[in-house]
């Protein structure tokens, strides 16, 4: 499944690019996730609870990041399993600056998904996804308000 | 013979019990200290599985045993090879691989089970099923069938060099000349996809195993409980008459319930006998959509050579047929492809080759119409595509094609899906297809309706689809009809029953021997203790194998009936006549005996008998075919289509069957019925969607649609008898008739229905969402 859009932040990239650098920022940010532990210096391990209609469960996985071209771009690679299924994904983050004090990101991914929450979620799952990433950026942009407010 | 009650429409002895919920199913067998079965199964269509944990499963509280493939030691044994090509099969390549119990070293389709869990109940077996820590190392998946036969493909089996399952080519003629003689050569690429059976009832097994009499019961929804007990009887190394299999009331079988060795049928009744413990496990209809055998993904590429006039010069079809991940079932279902593509035309030059593919997907067997559908919607549409090309009405050009009724039997010099020649035994079908014009008004409706509708705007089309249904194949069943001494009849068979009436379409045959009423007929079927000869139901053959062995034993057991009633009477038995139950002198009412009376003075308790009397009035009997008989029909109907949402309603259906003799019209119609339901959710709703990775994204019926009520028409049924030469009732079958033509019918329809634009459809099933894409690649003309 192809994931791809954009959202305009309120806040200058490099602020932006300092948040993303910070495993808790990201906890904080992702609904669902119940814990995430830097363990490389670009790889993480988490676990996180997803719901797709009637499926529901915890993926542990890990989530590594490359290609970083600071404050610009990089490239997640996530991989989890749980006992609704497994989900594997690469995507692609890219930020430009849009005027002073805004920051446009566009993302772009490929997920592959199986068990459960392919075989009865996939209808839903493009929306449950979309919906996860639109909160996900939200709660980062209040992050980075809030960010920007107190220097 | 007394009167007729073989073609009568007689209410459903079963139907009672079944409306009143007292029927016995599987899951409604409940035995003391029953146990409760889960499997895991695999997340990946494609993996090696490098170890497994199941230390966690085993210590929750209510769990009595885990088991592996490891577990079952010398036991773990893949299914038994059902209908392989005979070794005498000529030119055949056949590379058999056939499903395990549990997965020992590598996944080959996503939900393929890895372990199974017994426990107290089934939710803690469920529970458990997730403690289990699984590796599996995720490989390439063999999902499209061109790309798994390129090389370096992965490969579903490693120690096969391709994905290659079988291949084998047919001819008849000389296709090559044939297409240089011709006005119009058409080359086409037709792709059916795959869709599941969905019976109401899933599978489900109950094993017991007793060891103080050392004897094995197993419940099973089997279409074939006799080769599941000598097959279990083989691998678990006890004697056939230690194990009993009972398929009890089934709802639905539609071919994935045939005699398989699904992973379950083997494990649970060895777990059984291993924990000596009854144990039950009901698939639940996620498990269905993965473990329980699905049809139809095919991809043709085909070319008809055609006269000027219309006449089919020669057909020329290669095609890939997709097997899943192993394939126990042969050739059947390509085999019947390759027969039913030629339709009921008299096509003289064919030639048709076929390479069976490996994928990882879940095993394919047949599913009501079992490679027929294919071959008619292949040839129907090339039909229909030449009557656009050379300006021949749909009707006329099929017309100047069929078989003529002098031709029967009409020998094909190809070989059929049992590697026998393929014979039509007899046949008449333009009639067949003239009664289905005149029933929907054919010509009334293109002439004034359709023009006056779609000056109005709207959409509508008609269709009509003759077809034929091979059926009724051997190799045999047979029967054992014994009068009680009540008076009562009790008729035991070997085939099981899904729902096909069988308990009244043969208690009727007996009942027209015996001079009875079809309600003192009982029928016992598919329970390995009453009766333990014979292979199944499937191929539509129960009216046909099975109904004519009852006849048989029935007719036996008359015959002794009228010669025991003739000493006792003291009259020919020529003026004996069998009624209400009674044997009657034919001019005197009141010299009478009655059936009961009679069984029990064939069975006396005391004094002497005649050397060589055999007790009672009862007789078996057995009936094989020389080779099945051709059923045959034609369906129509009227379709209007909403271009905007391409929401379809069908206005008229029409279907005219010959299956030769009816026994019961009321059964057939049922029959018909369903098959035209499943036919209609193949033509526009059932469509299994895998993705590139081998997963199945629509297992359930929130996203999996099958017609309900609501896209159900109502469907009138005509029907025509021509019987077949090749058993006495003159019966053919007729349970797949439905669902063979209606993908192709339907095509036809929505042609017609949207004919400003140019359409050709080319594949199915279609849906709404995929007919829009079609017809907006097209410009309104």
């Amino acid at each position: 499944m192809r994931i791809e859009g954009q959202y305009t932040f309120d806040g200058p990239r490099e602020v932006l690019w300092e948040l993303l650098q910070d495993p808790k920022v990201l906890a904080a940010c992702l609904p669902g996730t119940q814990s995430l532990r830097q363990v490389g210096e670009h790889e993480y391990e988490g676990e996180i609870g997803v719901r797709v209609g009637p499926i529901s469960g915890a993926f542990a996985g890990q989530l590594t990041v490359t290609n970083e071209v600071p404050p610009v771009s990089s490239t997640l690679t996530v991989e989890g399993k749980g006992k609704v299924g497994f989900l594997k994904g690469v995507g692609n983050i890219d930020m430009t600056e849009q005027g002073p004090g805004k920051t446009l990101m566009k993302y772009t991914g490929e997920v592959q998904i199986g068990g459960k929450v392919a075989s009865v979620g996939q209808r839903l799952f493009d929306s449950v996804s979309r919906g996860m990433i639109e909160q996900a950026l939200g709660k980062l942009n209040e992050m980075l308000k809030a960010r920007v407010a107190s220097r | 013979m007394t009167k007729t009650l073989i073609g009568k429409r007689v209410l459903r002895n079963e139907d009672p019990r079944l409306l009143t919920g007292q029927a016995q199913f599987v899951d409604d067998v409940e035995i003391p200290g029953l146990l409760h079965a889960a499997f895991l199964r695999s997340d990946h269509a494609h993996a090696r599985l490098l170890g497994m944990d199941v230390s966690a499963a085993r210590q929750r509280p209510g769990v009595v045993a885990v088991f592996t493939a490891e577990d079952m030691g010398d036991d773990w044994q893949p299914g038994p090879p059902l209908v392989s090509p005979p070794p005498t099969a000529k030119d055949v390549l056949f590379y058999s691989r056939r499903q395990v119990p549990l997965v020992k070293d590598k996944v080959r389709h996503a939900g393929e089970a890895m372990a199974v869990v017994i426990a107290e109940s089934r939710y803690i077996a469920e529970d458990a099923v997730e403690d289990i820590v699984v590796d599996l190392e995720p490989l390439e998946t063999v999902v499209d069938l061109e790309k798994a036969l390129q090389p370096g493909s992965p490969l579903v089996h490693d120690d096969l060099e391709s994905n290659l399952a079988a291949h084998l080519s047919q001819k008849k003629g000389d296709y090559e000349t044939a297409r240089r003689q011709a006005d119009l050569v058409l080359k086409r690429r037709i792709v059916i996809d795959r869709g599941a059976a969905a019976a109401m009832e899933n599978r489900g097994i109950v094993a017991d195993w007793d060891e103080k009499s050392q004897h094995l019961t197993v419940w099973d929804t089997t279409q074939a409980p006799i080769p599941i007990r000598n097959g279990l009887a083989a691998r678990l190394g006890l004697s056939e008459n230690q194990v009993r299999v009972i398929a009890p009331f089934i709802g639905g079988g539609f071919g994935p319930k045939m005699m398989m060795f699904y992973a379950e049928e083997m494990v649970i009744p060895w777990a059984a006998m291993k924990l000596k413990r009854p144990i039950k496990w009901i698939e639940d209809r996620r498990e269905n959509f993965y473990a329980t055998t699905q049809e139809r993904g095919q991809i043709h590429d085909v070319e008809i050579a055609l006269s000027r006039d219309g006449h089919i010069l020669g057909l020329k079809d290669v095609f890939l047929h997709d097997t899943g991940a192993y394939d126990p079932y042969g050739l059947t279902i390509p085999l019947n492809t390759q027969c039913h593509a030629m339709g009921g035309y008299d096509i003289k030059n064919y030639s048709t080759d076929v390479s069976v593919v490996f994928t990882n997907k879940t095993l394919v067997t047949p599913v009501r119409g079992a490679g027929r559908p294919q071959g008619i919607y292949i040839i129907e549409r090339l039909l229909d595509i030449a009557s656009k090309e050379l300006g021949i009405d749909a009707v006329e050009i099929r017309k100047r094609n069929l078989i003529p009724a002098d031709a029967f039997p009409y020998k094909h010099g190809i070989i059929d899906q049992a590697f026998s020649p393929l014979i039509l035994d007899s046949g008449n079908y333009w009639p067949v297809m003239q009664k289905a014009l005149e029933m929907i008004g054919y010509e009334k409706f293109v002439r004034d309706e359709q023009p006056r509708l779609r000056k109005e705007g709207r959409h509508v089309g008609i269709a009509i689809t003759p077809f034929i249904e091979s059926t009724g194949v051997g190799p045999y069943e047979g029967a054992r009809v014994t009068v009680e001494a009540s008076g009562r009849i009790h008729v035991a068979t070997g085939v099981g029953t899904q729902g096909q009436g069988h308990f009244t379409s043969f208690a009727q045959v007996v009942a027209q021997q015996l001079g009875v009423a079809v309600s003192d007929v009982r029928i016992v079927s598919g329970d390995t203790a009453e009766f333990h000869w014979g292979t199944g139901t499937f191929a539509s053959r129960g009216a046909v194998v099975a109904g004519n062995a009852i006849h048989a034993a029935a007719s036996i057991v008359r015959r002794k009936v009228l010669e025991l009633a003739s000493k006792e009477l003291q009259t020919p038995q020529d003026e004996l006549e069998l009624e209400g139950g009674m044997v009657r002198v034919a001019d005197i009412p009141d010299k009478s005996i009655s059936l009961g009376e009679l069984a029990a003075r064939a069975n006396p308790l005391r004094g002497a008998v005649e050397p060589g009397t055999e007790p009672g009035l009862e007789a078996t009997s057995y009936f094989g075919p020389r080779y099945g008989a051709t059923a045959f029909g034609t369906h129509a109907m009227i379709l209007e289509i909403d271009p905007e949402t391409m929401m379809i309603e069908i206005k008229r259906y029409v279907t005219v069957e010959d299956c030769g003799t009816v026994l019961n019209p009321l059964i057939l119609e049922g029959q018909i019925h369903g098959g035209v339901s499943l036919g209609i959710g193949n033509a526009y709703y059932e469509k299994l969607h895998f993705d590139e990775n081998g997963q199945l994204l629509n297992a359930s019926f929130a996203d999996y649609l099958i017609p309900s009520a609501t896209e159900m028409p109502r469907i009138e049924v005509g029907h025509m008898e021509t019987r077949s030469p090749l058993n006495e009732l003159g019966t053919k079958g007729v349970g797949e008739a439905g669902t063979i033509p209606v993908p192709a019918l339907f095509a036809q329809a929505v042609e017609n229905a949207l004919a400003d634009r140019e359409l050709e459809i080319l594949e199915t099933p279609l849906s709404p969402n995929r007919l829009y894409e079609l017809w907006s690649q097209k410009e309104a003309r």
